[in-house]
């Protein structure tokens, strides 16, 4: 008999105790032991996880109106420009943006992590002075305590696949894949692989709009389908699936939030990031999903792609899958490379873990998409009209 | 038999002073190189790694340090902040000699101080800056 259950039916588990959770990587040995259809029988829910760069976010915060008001017009926090086109006490603050005067030492994300964990942050407004708003300047601190809101919104997170960056050319090379060392020294990459939320629902069966996720160490939730959204899965010549851009706009707030799970980050000679900790819980509704979810890092295929060459699209060196790029030693064109991952397979862990005790104790519920993300979108490049 | 690693700035007055030769053939050291940055006309820094007894490493640098070249002992030589450290590993393929790893089963971070030769490879790489020289 063909198991099937709903997000109800899982919810009442939880709230009465009796959910049985794994994680994605927990899930692998049960069905190999079980196989998918007993498995589907037995598990309610599995977490997937991953903490890594994730350099399209930001905060959407409003710091109150001081008196006389002012409408600003041009925004600093400690010495970062936040976008202040808005309305008067409104910003949107990119995590990439860079300090006027320590450069790439300090950004947009070091402010965001600066606020998570209590600091003052110095603000800086200017305008020009409206009747409405007559003051012109104000220099003061804020604290997470002080303003009305911090909304962390990120428009491109989670992304579900990555590719393997290396760099052919003689010369050392500074990516926001990190430091490449020339004549292909080393190889990087960049998911949690098996536990990545993204690569166990690769169809988004159960991850769309509204979908309730572990955001930076509190609950946020998926705000819509990410930007630069793929979700086409090509097939290479052999069949193997090369997952693509499945990419995922997550919000929460940014003051429940804690530093053990978002980061700020300097990738020497590329720039400021932030390094986000995302967890999503996959609902067993039936056995496909269970395939899905039971993923191993051997099945999941990348590409690998040269970063010295300066154009849009990249020389391809061949496909990879994350087993043999996590033992820590890879072959490209008969060359031993030792690779490196820039997302943290530990962190990911803990998060996925994190999250599952969570649903254990029966505080976090799971929640039905509202919408379904597109099936198909097109990944379209800028041209220059003249 | 004595390890010890040591740090000798050059001035641009004592900067083409055969040091590591003399240190060699005078002292009968082990010598070897760690890192070197020469620039004659600005002088120069030397990483050095010497092995031998007790009495002709003293000797030896108290003649370096005659010639007027700065001498620091590194003791500890990188300082990994293991509470800034996320466990991601973008350290481990840049490392020339396997300092670094993820470990097999918990995939974070090992250490191994013992091989490290202060290259400075991990410092530039570490995206959380948890990673710094003494020096």
């Amino acid at each position: 008999m063909t198991i099937k259950r709903t997000y109800e039916e899982i919810n009442a588990k939880i709230k009465s105790g009796k959910a049985v959770i794994l994680t994605a990587e927990e899930i692998i040995p049960l069905v190999e032991e079980k196989g998918i259809e007993k498995a589907t029988e037995e598990i309610d829910v599995v977490t997937t996880g991953t903490f890594g760069p994730m350099c399209s976010s930001g905060a959407i915060i409003n710091f109150g109106h001081s008196d006389p008001p002012i409408r600003m017009q041009k925004v600093w926090l400690n010495n970062v420009e936040a976008y202040a086109g808005l309305a008067a006490v409104d910003v949107y603050l990119g995590a990439t943006q860079l300090s006027e005067y320590q450069g790439m030492k300090y950004g947009g994300a070091h402010v965001i992590e600066d606020l998570i964990s209590g600091k003052r942050i110095k603000l800086k407004a200017i305008s020009q002075g409206t009747d409405c708003y007559p003051r012109r300047e104000i220099e003061t601190y804020i604290t997470k305590k002080s303003i009305n809101q911090a909304i962390l919104f990120n428009p491109r997170n989670g992304y579900q696949n990555y590719n393997v960056a290396v760099n052919t050319s003689e010369r050392k090379i500074y990516t926001y894949m990190g430091i490449l060392l020339p004549k292909i020294g080393n190889a990087n990459y960049c998911t949690s692989g098996q536990l990545s939320p993204l690569l166990n629902d690769p169809q988004f069966r159960t991850i769309g709009i509204g979908t309730r996720i572990f955001l930076g160490g509190t609950q946020g939730y998926i705000a819509w389908e990410g930007t630069q959204f793929y979700p086409q899965m090509p097939k290479d010549e052999e069949g193997k699936v090369i997952y693509k851009g499945g990419t995922l706009a997550v919000i929460g707030d940014l003051k429940e939030m804690s530093t053990d799970y978002i980061r700020a980050a300097t990738f020497k000679g590329y720039g400021v990031t932030l390094v986000v900790g995302i967890g999503i819980p996959i609902p067993i509704l039936n056995s496909e999903i269970m395939k899905s979810v039971s993923v191993k890092d051997e099945d999941i295929w990348t590409e690998i792609i040269d970063y010295s060459f300066p154009h849009l699209k990249k020389p391809f060196l061949g496909t990879i899958n994350y087993m043999q790029l996590r033992e820590g030693n890879i072959t490209i064109r008969g060359k031993n490379v030792p690779t490196s991952p820039l997302s943290s397979y530990a962190k990911a862990r803990e998060i996925a873990q994190r999250l599952k005790e969570e649903i254990l104790r029966g505080k976090f519920l799971l929640q039905e998409p509202i919408q379904k993300f597109p099936q198909e979108s097109k990944f379209k490049p800028l041209l220059e009209i003249h | 038999m004595l390890s010890k690693k040591v740090i000798f700035t050059f001035s641009p007055q004592n900067v083409e002073r055969p040091v590591t030769y003399q240190l060699i053939k005078d002292y009968d050291l082990w010598v070897n190189i760690l890192q070197a940055k020469f620039e004659p006309s600005l002088g120069g820094k030397l990483v050095l790694e010497l092995k031998g007894e007790d009495e002709q490493i003293k000797e030896g640098l108290n003649f370096v340090r005659q010639m007027g070249v700065r001498i620091e002992l590194l003791e500890q030589e990188v300082i990994w902040d293991e509470k800034k450290c996320i466990d991601c590993g973008v350290c481990v393929s840049i490392c020339p000699t396997g300092v670094l790893s993820l470990d097999k089963e918990t995939f974070k971070l090992k250490f191994d101080y013992e091989k490290c030769i202060v290259c400075g490879n991990c410092v530039e790489a570490c995206p959380l800056q948890a990673i710094k020289v003494t020096f």
